[in-house]
C-alpha cells in the first residue's frame, strides 16, 4: 500500500508538470540554447477579448493565457501563446510562436484527445501558417487547406491561430 | 502480491487522477449532427421517371466527455423522415464508451463503426461529392455500417490505425444484388457467435493525403448458413491547393455458395473554382466514374454477372457558402452491362454538418 502512496505522490509530481512544461519543452527545443525566457498569466482585456471572440465567432478558452516572452540577450526575439479550443467534442491546446513583428513562425498542437482527425497534428499542416500576421487572410478550405476527416478539428484550430495572431497584434506593446 | 495490488491501483486511479487534473480540460456534454434533403429524378429507358423529395438523414451526436481519459459519445439517425409500416428506419449508430490513453492507443466498446472505407466513418454530406454517397459505398462497402463490439485505435508518426472486433454478418441475407448489405446486423440481437475482424491502416504524413487500406474477416453464418467473407479495400484522398481527388477500391470474396466475388471501385476528381472567381463561396465542380459489380463472379457464370455490373458516370457540383453547409447537384448516367440497359438520374440536395 506504501508504494501506491509513493507511486502516487510521483505520479501527481508529473501530472503537475503536464501540459504547461510540455509547450515549454516545445518553446526550448524551437530555439535552442541562447535564449532566455518568462512566463507569464496574461489576463485579457474584456473589450479585447470579448470583440475577438464575436469575429471569429470562437471564445478563449479562459480569461487568461499562458505567454512566454523569449529574450536574446535583454531584446524580445519572440512570443509564444497557448490556447485550447474545441474538436468535435473535445479540447485541442496548441501552442503558437510569433517573431517580434508578430508573425508566425511555429505552431504546434500540445495536446490532442479526439480519436478522430488527428492529421491536424502533422507538421506539413501546420507550416502553413507560417509567415501569416494580423494582415493576412486564415481562411479555411482556401488559404489553409481543410484536411478530409478533420474538417472540424482543422478548421477550429485555423480559427484559433487566427484569434491569438490578432490577439498578439493589438497586446504587442503591452507586454 | 501486494506489489501487484498496488500496481493495479496504481493504474485504475493513477491514470485517472491524471485526466482529472489537466486545467485545460473540463468535463463537457456537447452536440452536433448532420441532415440531408435531397430531391432525386430517375429514369430507366422504356419506364416513367420518378421524383422524389427526401429528407434523407436527420442525425443528432451526443457526447460527454468525463475527464481527459473517458468519454462517451453518441449517434441517432431517422432516416426519410418518420417510421412506419416498415418505412424510414430509426438507427442508433454509435454509442461507445472511449478511453483514449494516449496517441498511440485509446479503445471504444458500444455500438462502433467498422474502419472500411473512405466514407463510413466520416459521411457527413459537407465531405463527399455527390448528393447520395456513391453507389460503391451502397453496393460493396455498405455505409453506414455500424454494429455492436469494440475497437483499440492509435495514431504513431503519421500512421492511424484501428482494429475492430463486432458482431458478424448474417450470411442468409448476402445476394447478388445487394453483396453483404442486408446481412448487417446493425446492433439488433446481433451474432456474437462469429466476431468480424477488421483493420486499417492509413498514412497521412504528406499534407492533404490521406492513403491507406482496410482488411476484414467474418466467418459469417444465419439460420440456414455459413458463408466466411473477406474483404479488402484499398482508399487514398487528396485535398490541396483547391484540388479534390478520391479513389477507392472494395473487394469481397465469398467461401460458399454461387456467389463467390463482389468487387468495385469509383474515383472523384473535383476543383474549387471559387479563388479563380474571386468569391467567398466555394464552388467545386466533380466529375465521378465508377465501375462496381455485386455478383462479379458467380459459380453459374452468365447473366448473374452482367446484371449486377453497373459504370456510373456523373459530374455535378458543390457549393460551399460556409464549410458546414452544401448545396449538391449532379447529372449522370448508369449503365447496366445486361442488355446495356440506361439510366438517367439527376440529383438536388442541401446538406450541413456542425
Amino acid at each position: 500500500m506504501t508504494r501506491f502512496f509513493i507511486i502516487s505522490l510521483l505520479l501527481y509530481g508529473a501530472i503537475n508538470a503536464g501540459i504547461k512544461e510540455e509547450a515549454e519543452k516545445t518553446v526550448k527545443s524551437f530555439f535552442g540554447s541562447g535564449f532566455k525566457m518568462e512566463m507569464i498569466k496574461y489576463n485579457i482585456p474584456y473589450d479585447i477579448k470579448n470583440g475577438l471572440e464575436k469575429k471569429y465567432r470562437q471564445r478563449f478558452f479562459r480569461n487568461n493565457l499562458y505567454l512566454w516572452k523569449i529574450y536574446q540577450g535583454d531584446t524580445l526575439h519572440a512570443i509564444a501563446v497557448m490556447d485550447n479550443v474545441y474538436g468535435k467534442s473535445l479540447p485541442i491546446t496548441f501552442l503558437v510562436i510569433f517573431d517580434s513583428n508578430t508573425k508566425v513562425i511555429h505552431v504546434e498542437i500540445i495536446k490532442y484527445r479526439e480519436s478522430y482527425g488527428g492529421t491536424v497534428k502533422e507538421k506539413g499542416w501546420l507550416d502553413q501558417f507560417r509567415g501569416r500576421d494580423a494582415s493576412s487572410s486564415f481562411e479555411f478550405g482556401k488559404e489553409i487547406n481543410s484536411i478530409s476527416g478533420a474538417t472540424i478539428s482543422a478548421g477550429s484550430v485555423t480559427k484559433g491561430i487566427a484569434k491569438l495572431t490578432e490577439l498578439i497584434s493589438i497586446i504587442k506593446s503591452d507586454l | 502480491m501486494r506489489f501487484y495490488f498496488s500496481l493495479m491501483l496504481f493504474f485504475v486511479f493513477g491514470l485517472t487522477l491524471i485526466a482529472q487534473t489537466d486545467e485545460f480540460f473540463e468535463s463537457k456534454a456537447t452536440i452536433g449532427g448532420y441532415g440531408e434533403l435531397h430531391y432525386n429524378y430517375l429514369k430507366a429507358e422504356n419506364t416513367n421517371a420518378s421524383k422524389t423529395l427526401d429528407f434523407h438523414r436527420f442525425v443528432t451526436f451526443l457526447s460527454y466527455n468525463f475527464n481527459e481519459k473517458w468519454s462517451f459519445k453518441s449517434e441517432v439517425e431517422l432516416e426519410h423522415n418518420f417510421v412506419h409500416s416498415g418505412e424510414g428506419e430509426l438507427e442508433l449508430e454509435q454509442a461507445y464508451v472511449e478511453y483514449r490513453y494516449a496517441d498511440w492507443f485509446g479503445f471504444q466498446a458500444g455500438v462502433i463503426l467498422p474502419s472500411i472505407g473512405l466514407i463510413n466513418e466520416y459521411h457527413e454530406p459537407p465531405l463527399f461529392f455527390g448528393v447520395e454517397r456513391p453507389d460503391y459505398h451502397n453496393k460493396i462497402i455498405p455505409t453506414t455500417w455500424f454494429g455492436n463490439g469494440i475497437a483499440f485505435y492509435g495514431n504513431y508518426k503519421s500512421f492511424d490505425y484501428k482494429l475492430t472486433i463486432m458482431e458478424g454478418l448474417n450470411s442468409d441475407k448476402f445476394s447478388e444484388s445487394n453483396a453483404i448489405r442486408s446481412g448487417r446486423a446493425k446492433g439488433y440481437k446481433a451474432n456474437a457467435e462469429d466476431l468480424l475482424y477488421n483493420l486499417r491502416v492509413d498514412y497521412l504524413g504528406f499534407t492533404g493525403l490521406k492513403i491507406g487500406a482496410s482488411y476484414s474477416y467474418n466467418n459469417a453464418s444465419g439460420d440456414t448458413s455459413q458463408n466466411a467473407v473477406s474483404i479488402y479495400e484499398v482508399h487514398t484522398s487528396y485535398q490541396r491547393n483547391n484540388l479534390y481527388f478520391v479513389f477507392e477500391y472494395g473487394n469481397i470474396d465469398y467461401e460458399k455458395y454461387n456467389l463467390r466475388k463482389s468487387n468495385g471501385f469509383y474515383f472523384d476528381l473535383g476543383y474549387d473554382v471559387s479563388e479563380l472567381l474571386n468569391w467567398k463561396t466555394k464552388v467545386i465542380p466533380f466529375v465521378r466514374y465508377s465501375d462496381y459489380n455485386t455478383a462479379a463472379s458467380t459459380v453459374t457464370g452468365g447473366d448473374s454477372e452482367k446484371s449486377n455490373h453497373y459504370l456510373y458516370w456523373m459530374v455535378g457540383c458543390s457549393v460551399k457558402p460556409i464549410d458546414k453547409i452544401v448545396f449538391k447537384i449532379d447529372y449522370g448516367m448508369r449503365t447496366k452491362e445486361l442488355g446495356s440497359q440506361k439510366t438517367t438520374l439527376f440529383n438536388l440536395g442541401v446538406g450541413y454538418m456542425f
